[in-house]
Parts: C-alpha cells; structure tokens; sequence
C-alpha cells in the first residue's frame, strides 16, 4: 500500500450516520416554505455532504498536493464556461439582442402552468381570436405595426425582419408562401429559422387570417 | 528485490501510485463534463422560471431514496477499501458485492422512475427542463452501471488476494458518481 494511507483513523461509521443525517435536513428544508431556507438546505448542504465524501472517503485530505492543484484547475474550467456564457443564457434581452425564441417560452410555459408548450394554449387563443390584435401580440415586435419591418424587437435581428410594405418583397411571395411561412417557420422555404412556425398555437383558419391580414400590407401596383 | 509485475503499477515520479494518479486524472475531466452538463442547466433554469412547473413533477422521495442508497454504497465501498488496506481480500470482495447492490437497487429504482414519468408523458422531448432531467440522470447512470461492472472484476479479484489496491481505486470512482448524485439530487428534485 502507499506510504500515506495507513495511519487514517477516519471514523466511517461516524461520517455515514452524519451524510444520513444531512440528507434528512436537505429533504425537510422545503417543508418550512421559505425559499431561502430551501436554497440553503439544498445546497449548502449538498456541498457539505459532497465535502464529507471528498476529503474522508475519497482521503483528498492526505493526497499530495499536486492532485489537488489538478481538480482545482478543473472547477476553474468549469467556473470560466459559467462566466463566459450566463450572462448571454440568463438573460433573454441585451442591448443589441432580444431571444426571441426564449422569451416566447418563458410566456407559453407560464401561462399553461406546465411548462411545456401544449395544445390548451390553442383553445385560449382560439376563444378570443382577433387578427388585429393577435398581429399586435405576435408579428408587430418583429415586423411592426405598420407592416415595414420596423418593430422593436426585430432592430437587431439578422437578417431584418421582412417588411410587407416593399413592393420588392412581394415580386417572390404568393399566398401559398406566406400560409406555409407562417404555419411553418421560414425555414420552411429556406430561410431564416429567426421566423417560426405558429401551427402549433394556431389553427388552419387563423393562419389563413394572418396571412389575409399580411396581404393587406401589400402595396397597389 | 524483483518486481512481479512493471514498476510503474505501484510508482510514479509524482510520489502518489500510478493507478491512483490515473484515476483522479480521469475524475478531473469527469469535473468538467459533469459540470459542464450542470452549470448548463443552472443557467437555463435560473433563465427559465417556467420549468418549475416541470420541476414539480419530480419525485422528491424517490430521489431522497435514491440518495440513501448511494451514500450507503459510498459507505460500504470505504469499508471495502479499509478491509483491502488490511490485506483482507474475502471482505473486500463481500463489501464490494454489497456496494454492487447498491447500484443496481440505484438502477431499479430510477428505471421505475423513469416509466412512471415517460408514461405519464414526461418524455425528453416534453421541454427544456425534461431534456436536461434526463441527459444528466442518463449520464450518472451510465457511470453507475460502468462502476457496477468494473467492481465486480476487482471483487473477483480482491477475493483471491490479488490486486487489492484496486479496491481502494474504484473506491474512489465510486465515491465521485455518489458526489455528482449529490449535487444531482437537489438540482433536479428539491429546487422546485
């Protein structure tokens, strides 16, 4: 055996019994309801259970040195991946960009309480549908009011927000186009995937309105 | 003195024993997969207040189960280790064996888990917070049933007398899949 193993006297059954007892805390720390109590009992305590395990079974305490250089310079690895890209993942808007897509979850998942996109969100929409404004709700951020491309959160986007208002945009659109862009993404016809597809929270009869509503926006020839 | 088998099994230049040196090497990479996968979800669920109402869904008591039956592996695979250190072979292996159990009882459990929650249609596909949920469970269990095989060698081993020091080596692995359950558990089911 090595040289610096054989004179631990680590009470294992003492460390045992005290994770038991850490893993019962971090169960009932969510019954007291109160949010911070929780984050602690979770957590922190999970960090002290991994401790334990750490130093007394895994004996880091009596390694050399250089094993614990080694790990230290993994978790720095792994603290410099979390702060070169939380910034961009835990916000979904910055100065130049707004996550779409991410915003858009947020607000479906919580208004059918499951977190997940399902079809109860088509019958809300459905019971109240209204082109006008569901166009206000769900095209104007990118593609404007107007029509012109020009919405708030389309000014960075890239490529830039179609604009149904410029005769050069509708010398390459039919009505067959515009249906399946919107039922299907732009991807649909090769192009931008920054355009999504609303089959999901939509019916047939809703995107053919949208796509009556766009048409309005065409310019006489 | 002769060597029955190449020196480099039992030294290195660093001081500390080839196979020991090897695996926290391997632990170290394992540092940054796992905590690459978590710090990932961290994020996404810190940007996502949604997925707490997928996080409901999780089964606190079965995860706290779960967590009972790790930490009790990691306890008899130390003690497996101290039999080992005293030359005991025969009760290395046994507590080994018990260590086994412990992984499969582990995967038992979670292959329930796992049914109910697909049946009830909380697939991976369902959203973001399932998707994480069962690529990092998915990939503990992997290292789960890989540590599972890989004692059951040494045991073979160990209770014939040979190559004892591996008992403390897969110790070691053994004790890091139980570290990773413990950051997993309350990630997954507590934080709701």
């Amino acid at each position: 055996m090595s040289e610096n193993h054989e004179s631990h006297h680590v009470n294992y059954k003492k460390i045992y019994f005290t994770l038991l007892g850490l893993l019962v805390v971090s169960v009932a720390g969510p019954f007291a309801g109160i949010l911070i109590v929780t984050l602690i009992t979770a957590f922190g305590i999970a960090i002290v259970k991994a401790n334990l395990v750490i130093q007394n079974f895994m004996h880091l305490k009596w390694e050399k040195r250089l094993m614990k250089w080694m790990l230290t310079t993994s978790l720095l690895l792994m603290a410099l991946m979390f702060a070169g890209t939380s910034v961009d993942i835990l916000n979904h808007e910055g100065r130049n960009w707004v996550n779409v897509a991410a915003m858009a979850a947020v607000e479906r998942g919580i208004e059918d309480g499951e977190g997940v996109a399902e079809t109860a969100e088509v019958e809300v929409v459905a019971a109240g549908f209204n082109v006008e404004s569901m166009f206000t709700v769900v095209c104007a951020t990118c593609h404007g009011q107007a029509g012109d491309g020009t919405g708030a959160a389309g000014a960075a986007l890239d490529p830039r927000p179609a604009n149904f208002t410029d005769p050069v945009f509708w010398e390459t659109r039919d009505r067959a186009r515009i249906v399946n862009v919107i039922a299907n993404g732009a991807t649909a016809v090769g192009g931008s995937a920054l355009m999504v597809g609303w089959s999901a929270s939509f019916t047939a009869e809703q995107i053919e309105e949208f796509a009556d509503y766009v048409e309005e926006f065409r310019p006489e020839q | 003195m002769a060597f029955a088998k190449p020196a480099a099994t039992l030294r290195s230049a660093t001081g500390i024993p080839t196979g020991r040196l090897a695996v926290w090497w391997l632990l170290a990479s394992e540092v940054v997969i796992f905590g690459g996968l978590l710090g990932t979800y961290l994020m996404f669920r810190l940007g996502h207040p949604e997925w707490a109402d997928a996080a409901a869904h999780t089964n606190t008591w079965i995860g706290a189960f779960n967590t009972l039956v790790l930490l009790t592996s990691s306890f008899t695979a130390v003690l497996a280790h101290q039999a080992a250190e005293r030359g005991d072979g025969k009760t290395a292996a046994k507590l080994l064996v018990l260590t086994i159990g412990g992984a499969l009882t582990f995967l038992v459990v979670k292959g329930a888990e796992w049914t109910i929650e697909i049946t009830a249609g909380y697939t991976i596909t369902a959203n973001g917070f399932w998707s994480f949920y069962y690529t990092a469970a998915g990939l503990h269990a992997l290292h789960v049933i890989a540590g599972a095989i890989i004692m059951g060698i040494i045991a073979a081993d160990a209770y014939r007398g040979r190559e004892l020091q591996r008992v403390e080596l897969i110790g070691i692995y053994w004790h890091f899949v139980d570290v990773v359950w413990i950051f997993l558990f309350p990630l997954l089911y507590i934080a709701k």
